[in-house]
């Protein structure tokens, strides 16, 4: 059943048009000449009760527009939306009970008051019953480790300790999505591990759907089964994990080999050499089916293997992976799933 | 059980104010600042002047009074409107299950609440024993305690019209600016309306302003001849506010923009 229909979704933000130049500023004061942007440009998807849905793209993408029209707190300039049967902006009360919503960047837990306090005022807001409250209070401490700062005001915390109280939160009364903002914006790997790990727990056991909009591609490796990407406010690809990496035919890596001295020329029958600074040498090894190994292989079996001082190894970023999308789905219009 | 939620949030504003324990003692400190300063100048007036124009221990009162009212109100709602706007916070609270202008109003109550017990009544104790103050007449204290209550009242929609005005230009930097010098003014907190030229009398009783500070004073000192009927009218600007601001909210939540992202 689909709990999220988007349908040709357009919003168009106006703002003043600012002039440059010796009097630019007095003329941008007085002007009314207007420049409308489109953040979000003729979007269409659906989302199932319990799928969880990595929606991806750049800065400036739309995906912080998408999510406020999802929450009602945004009216669309056209197209239909709807959130469980309801359009979000004239119900956004009724809305406001069946989602939890994360912002990465901001909080919603009371600054200078304990975490407890933040869950109880919640409590009384979503009307959730003493029983629910306790027994889903004392599951998610558990399960997200809060036990030793759930009594501690807000502004004493860590980041990760943070927004681990910010994700139990939005789920303290059950919503039926779960709505994400760059939840791991800024966290550490053991963290963003911690976190990943509960989410998509929480999505197999409880069936919440969950909506993550992130930078990071792991993200959706680790908890979302579906891919939506967006690009200037056009959808770009919408499918799973191994459909994307088979489209755009898969992640390809970037290698820094360092070398104490200049080897000289080396060259990978699997990979271009990107930048050649003698001792340094920048690679990209080009990702082929089945063959997820050949990479340290390669590597190791240059003659020069015991001259290396250093390797590191990159993933594309979400950047190049849009970028790369963008082309191979150019020259291949059949692609969109 | 909606007003549970209310109540929790004008709770939790309270227990929030007394996170920061400095600040209690230092507005404590702040209140009896003014008070001195005013009542220093009535002193120094009164002795330059007729003997039957200043009566001192009533200008010692009215200042106390005034000081004291003006921590009480609640213009302040559009300082945590406007906060929430230029960050974007705004959408973590628009996004719950409650009327947001409710929720507004028992977060200032909270903040209300704390004030009167941690920072008016010690204040005014204070002041009791450093300057003294006269006390009301009996048939006067109903009507002042109606009168603070429409303070709080008329500042609420006074600082929330001005909030509301800000969801249109993003900012409340010039409003707020305004609004402080009319309620500097008309509200009489420094010279009592009274002491106003008859044109200058006119226009301040023709504004909601004077409710927030003259009004409750004056009624306290018993300078008011029919309270009630001046009550009434305050509950005039009451619900006319109400009524604008409610018209504007309806218009505001039509065009929500959010800054930022």
């Amino acid at each position: 059943m689909a709990i999220i229909q988007i349908n040709q979704l357009v919003k168009e933000y106006r703002t003043n048009k600012r002039f440059t130049g010796p009097f630019g500023l007095i003329k941008s004061l007085l002007s009314t000449e207007y420049v409308n942007t489109r953040a979000v440009d003729g979007i269409s998807f659906s989302i199932d009760s319990g799928e969880s849905v990595g929606y991806l793209g750049p800065n400036g993408a739309g995906k912080s527009t998408m999510i406020k029209m999802l929450t009602g707190i945004l009216v669309p300039t056209a197209g239909d939306i709807q959130v469980d049967g309801k359009i979000p902006y004239r119900h956004r009360k009724e809305i406001a009970r069946k989602i939890g919503v994360v912002f990465g960047q901001r909080s919603q837990l009371w600054w200078d008051l304990p975490v407890v306090d933040s869950f109880e005022l919640h409590k009384h807001i979503y009307n959730i019953s003493d029983s629910d409250y306790n027994s889903r209070v004392q599951q998610y401490i558990e399960l997200l480790d809060m036990g030793s700062f759930v009594n501690k005001p807000v502004r004493q915390l860590s980041l990760g300790q943070r927004m681990r109280a910010e994700i139990a939160l939005a789920l303290l009364h059950n919503p039926e999505i779960l709505f994400l903002d760059e939840p791991t914006i800024g966290l550490d790997v053991i963290a963003k591990h911690n976190i990943r790990t509960f989410l998509r727990q929480v999505n197999q056991e409880t069936n919440v759907a969950i909506m993550l909009t992130t930078h990071d591609l792991k993200d959706i490796e680790e908890i979302c089964d579906r891919i939506i990407i967006v690009n200037h406010g056009k959808s770009v690809f919408d499918g799973d994990v191994h459909h994307l990496k088979r489209e755009i035919g898969g992640i390809n890596k970037q290698v820094t080999i360092e070398f104490h001295i200049d080897p000289g020329e080396i060259a990978f029958p699997n990979a271009l050499l990107i930048r050649d600074e003698g001792v340094r040498k920048k690679y990209e090894f080009i990702h082929h089916e089945g063959e997820e190994n050949s990479l340290m292989r390669s590597i190791m079996s240059i003659p020069n293997v015991d001259q290396i001082k250093d390797i590191s190894i990159e993933d594309m970023s979400i950047e190049e992976i849009i970028h790369k999308a963008f082309v191979n789905l150019n020259q291949n219009s059949k692609i969109r799933v | 059980m909606t007003m549970r939620a209310y109540l929790a949030y004008c709770g939790k504003s309270f227990s929030k104010h007394i996170s920061y324990r400095s600040e209690v003692w230092l507005r404590i400190i702040g209140n009896i600042v003014i008070m001195f300063i005013q009542v220093s100048i009535w002193k120094s007036l009164a002795a330059s002047s007729p003997s039957h124009m200043l009566n001192i221990s009533e200008m010692v009162t009215y200042s106390v009074i005034t000081t004291s009212v003006m921590n009480l109100l609640m213009t302040r709602v559009y300082q945590s409107i406007d906060s929430k706007l230029q960050s974007g916070d705004i959408c973590s609270d628009l996004q719950k299950p409650i009327s947001y202008p409710w929720y507004l109003f028992f977060e200032q109550l909270g903040t209300v609440g704390f004030q009167l017990l941690f920072n008016v009544v010690p204040s005014i104790l204070i002041a009791l024993l450093l300057f003294g103050i006269q006390l009301p007449e009996a048939s006067n204290l109903l009507p002042f305690l109606i009168s603070l209550f429409l303070a709080m009242i008329i500042s609420f929609l006074i600082g929330y019209l001005v909030a509301l005005i800000a969801f249109w230009f993003l900012t409340t930097f010039a409003l707020n600016w305004t609004l402080g010098a009319l309620m500097t003014v008309f509200s009489g907190v420094f010279v009592p309306i009274w002491f106003f030229n008859p044109f200058w009398a006119e226009l301040a009783n023709m504004l909601p302003f004077q409710y927030l500070g003259y009004i409750p004073s004056a009624i306290y000192l018993g300078k008011i001849e029919q309270p009630y009927l001046i009550l009434l009218q305050g509950c005039g600007w009451a619900a006319t506010l109400l009524l604008v601001v409610n018209l504007l909210w309806w218009k505001a939540i039509k065009r929500l923009i959010v800054q930022g992202g």
